[in-house]
């Protein structure tokens, strides 16, 4: 039984403008790639840290609305900016070893889904900002 | 080059924007995020004339 869990609420921020409110779901992932190593005369494959591809993944809903998803995003596309993410909204401002707060940047936007509707639906869209310096700040 | 607030998806509206590193000012300004702060347009003090000092012979 797991002795601490904690509500998944986070606070989201993209190029420092505030998702928070369109957010559903959100992964910030650190990746360090792997590079083998293994030489003659091992037994097992053995590998060793290449570069770091960092990857942060969300789940908007869509508003084309002033200063809301599409706002923020659509001059985003194609270009390098900061995302920000904590476990929680006051951690975007003032992280703390329980509230770290994870910034990727100089992240890459490839692409964003202009209109993704379904009949009777919310329309949501799914991004990924890829590469970055990811840094995580706890105080 | 100095920037306001003027949405609060960003901050307090009215404030100074300081953006941090790898913001993407271009998107926030063609998006109504913040603008450009333009100088006071009441024209600077002029500088206050000296008199002619009288010539002497």
């Amino acid at each position: 039984m797991a002795t601490s869990t904690y509500l998944s609420n986070p606070g989201v921020e993209v190029n420092s403008v505030s998702l928070t409110d369109q957010c559903t779901s959100c992964t910030v992932t650190s990746t360090i790639e792997s590079l083998e190593s293994t030489a003659f005369g091992s037994t097992s494959r053995v590998y060793t840290g290449g570069l770091a591809n960092n990857e942060i993944t969300m789940d908007l809903y869509m508003s084309y609305a002033a200063t809301e998803t599409y706002a923020t995003l659509a001059a985003l596309v194609g270009t390098t900016t900061t995302v920000k993410v904590s476990n929680t909204v006051a951690g975007l401002t003032t992280a703390s070893a329980t509230e770290p707060r994870f910034e990727l940047v100089g992240c890459y936007l490839e692409s964003l889904p202009v209109i993704n509707a379904t009949m009777g639906e919310l329309s949501t869209i799914s991004i990924t900002f890829t590469g970055g310096v990811l840094t995580t700040v706890v105080a | 080059m100095k920037y306001t607030i003027i949405s609060e998806k960003i901050g307090t509206v009215g404030e100074e924007f300081v953006p941090g590193a790898g913001t993407n000012i271009e998107a926030l300004l063609t998006h109504g995020f913040i603008k450009v702060e333009t100088p006071s347009d009441s024209p600077a003090p002029k500088s206050a004339k000296n008199k002619a000092q009288p010539k002497k012979d």
